[in-house]
């Protein structure tokens, strides 16, 4: 260890408190506290007032998870579908005018989709899907495939004609060989445009509002009252378990992703 | 027949929803924006919407602000990301690789914190009585709540910027971390020999190879920070308010008359995202951002 690598080290750690400890640590105190005067660094007294409101207090939370949960996935697994398909076609076949199909598919990461949903709000009302789950679904979805689809692109890149060919020999059929050689390839790359697709549809706010006006509460539109000027306890507290969800998702993702490759390695372990 | 549409008959799915309700819903917004709407027996084409919102001072003044905020986000999560990326590099040539992993993993939590959240840390930290008002006045530095600078909800925007700064320095430093691994290590020897201490190394040889992913990267967050909605609703004030907030007022002011309004400003937003979309693309294929060099 030389003197340099101590000093950024230092630095690192400075900043990595400053940068993601003090936020943490300051929700989470403010979650638990019960009254917190000016100019107190520490609030006087604690309470779990606030945790037992959100969590058991009232019924709206676990129902806006729900929402927030069922859009999320229902978002991706429609995103999956679409995209695998795509990103094959994209990555293997000679298209004609493949600039204007990548265009089309990544146009929703350019422009913004809430200028898409506004604009299409009132032909949604007209066919009944605003307020309701289906509508808000429908509205996720252009945020979040193109998302999926580049990550999709990228496995397909690394994953060789030949090995697919070779299966083909060995008689595999058109099912069996996307079973068990293509989506062990792409996989990681579904994973990491699952996980995406699901943190985009999970704090989307301004276009679940709009086509769900209110009826559909999914978590942003739950908090979105409380920390614009609500009661700071709970307002942490449901910073805390929406940025909770956020994050266990994603390690859920990882976790899922790791035992599948595991359950492979077993399953042709003992083959 | 069947090999030859095989390719596009994969691409269909995707393409129709993206085409239906992504294209689908411009289209709708621009035909409404022209004040094109049968539904409610209006079948004439006309720009007023346009005129009135290039004629407005509320117009000019949102783009100002919007321009502002996007161009000192980008800066600050630039610069902030660079630090961060470099300092994980130099630190990982001095670690093991589990425990720089594990350093690279915490700087990304930002990233996966929703937006709404983000800014709700921004509002305790920096409003009036937050957390660094409280700091400053133990500290015997500030004596009133009013001393200490209105950084919430103020009419500049310095809450928004601290919260994109905060939330996009991750990123910035995700997209020019692969670049800086691409330094060898022979290389930084080969700077010793020749008498180069760390600074001159950081400064001759790391900041160059940077340079255009951190471009690239610093100027895909002024794009999205240029039209996000929730930070700017939750910590900006309603007059002036960026552009995607100007339009959701308009939008939801109650009066029909003012959607086309909305609906034409969206338009113009859209336009120039698009624009500042093909600038993007043009710059990074021709600096070969992503792939780097060999």
């Amino acid at each position: 260890m030389n003197k340099t690598s101590w000093l950024t080290k230092i630095i690192l750690v400075v900043v990595l408190m400053l940068f993601i400890g003090l936020p943490f640590l300051l929700l989470v105190l403010s979650s638990i506290s019960f009254g917190w005067q000016w100019p107190n660094i520490l609030p006087e007294s604690f309470s779990f007032r606030s945790w037992e409101y959100v969590l058991t207090g009232s019924s709206d939370t676990w129902r806006a998870v729900g929402f927030s949960l069922l859009i999320a996935v229902t978002v991706t697994a429609v995103n999956i579908l679409l995209a695998v398909p795509a990103a094959k076609s994209l990555v293997r076949n000679q298209l004609r005018a493949k600039w204007l199909f990548e265009a089309i598919i990544f146009a929703p990461i350019v422009i913004p989709p809430f200028v898409a949903v506004m604009g299409i709000h009132l032909t949604f009302l007209r066919l009944g899907l605003t307020e309701t789950v289906l509508g808000v679904v429908l509205a996720h979805l252009s945020p979040t495939l193109p998302y999926m689809v580049r990550a999709v692109v990228i496995s397909y890149n690394t994953l060789s004609v030949d090995w697919e060919d070779q299966a083909r020999m060995l008689g595999a059929g058109t099912i069996s060989r996307f079973y068990h050689v293509v989506l062990p390839h792409i996989m990681p790359g579904i994973a990491a445009g699952a996980s995406l697709s699901i943190l985009i549809s999970l704090s989307q706010y301004l276009i679940t509002f709009i086509i769900g006006s209110g009826q559909v509460v999914t978590l942003p539109i739950l908090l979105f009252p409380f920390i614009s000027g609500g009661d700071p306890a709970i307002a942490s507290a449901y910073s805390l378990l929406f940025a909770g969800i956020a994050i266990l998702t994603l390690l859920g993702m990882d976790a899922a992703l790791k035992k599948y490759y595991q359950k492979k390695k077993t399953a042709t372990g003992k083959a | 027949m069947w090999q030859k549409s095989k390719p596009y008959l994969l691409l269909l799915p995707a393409i129709g929803t993206i085409v239906l309700l992504f294209f689908g819903g411009l289209f709708d917004g621009l035909l409404k924006s022209f004040g094109y709407f049968p539904a409610i027996g209006e079948t004439r084409f006309e720009a007023a919407a346009y005129t009135e919102l290039l004629q407005s001072s509320e117009f000019w003044a949102s783009l100002v602000l919007t321009l502002r905020i996007a161009a000192l986000s980008s800066l600050f999560a630039g610069v902030l990301g660079a630090i961060i990326a470099i300092s994980l590099f130099l630190l990982n040539e001095s670690t093991k690789s589990g425990t720089s992993q594990l350093w690279h993993r915490l700087f990304q939590l930002p990233l996966t914190i929703p937006h709404l959240v983000g800014g709700y840390i921004i509002v305790l930290l920096f409003m009036q009585s937050g957390f660094l008002s409280k700091i400053l006045a133990t500290a015997g530095i500030i004596d009133e709540i009013t001393d200490f600078p209105v950084l919430v909800n103020d009419p500049f925007g310095w809450g928004i910027i601290l919260t994109y700064a905060w939330k996009e320095a991750p990123f910035i430093s995700l997209m020019i971390y692969p670049v800086l691994a691409r330094i060898h290590r022979s290389w930084r020897e080969v700077a010793r020999v020749f008498g180069a201490g760390s600074w001159d190394f950081v400064h001759e040889i790391v900041l160059p190879a940077i340079l255009p992913a951190w471009t690239i990267a610093t100027f895909i967050v002024f794009v999205f920070t240029f039209s996000a909605f929730e930070v700017p609703f939750l910590l900006g004030v309603t007059y002036p308010s960026v552009l995607p907030v100007y339009s959701y007022q308009l939008y939801t002011s109650g009066t029909l008359a003012d959607r086309p309004e909305a609906l034409a400003l969206n338009i113009i937003l859209a336009a120039i995202t698009i624009l500042l979309g093909i600038v993007v693309y043009y710059f990074s294929k021709r600096w070969n951002v992503l792939k780097g060099w060999d």
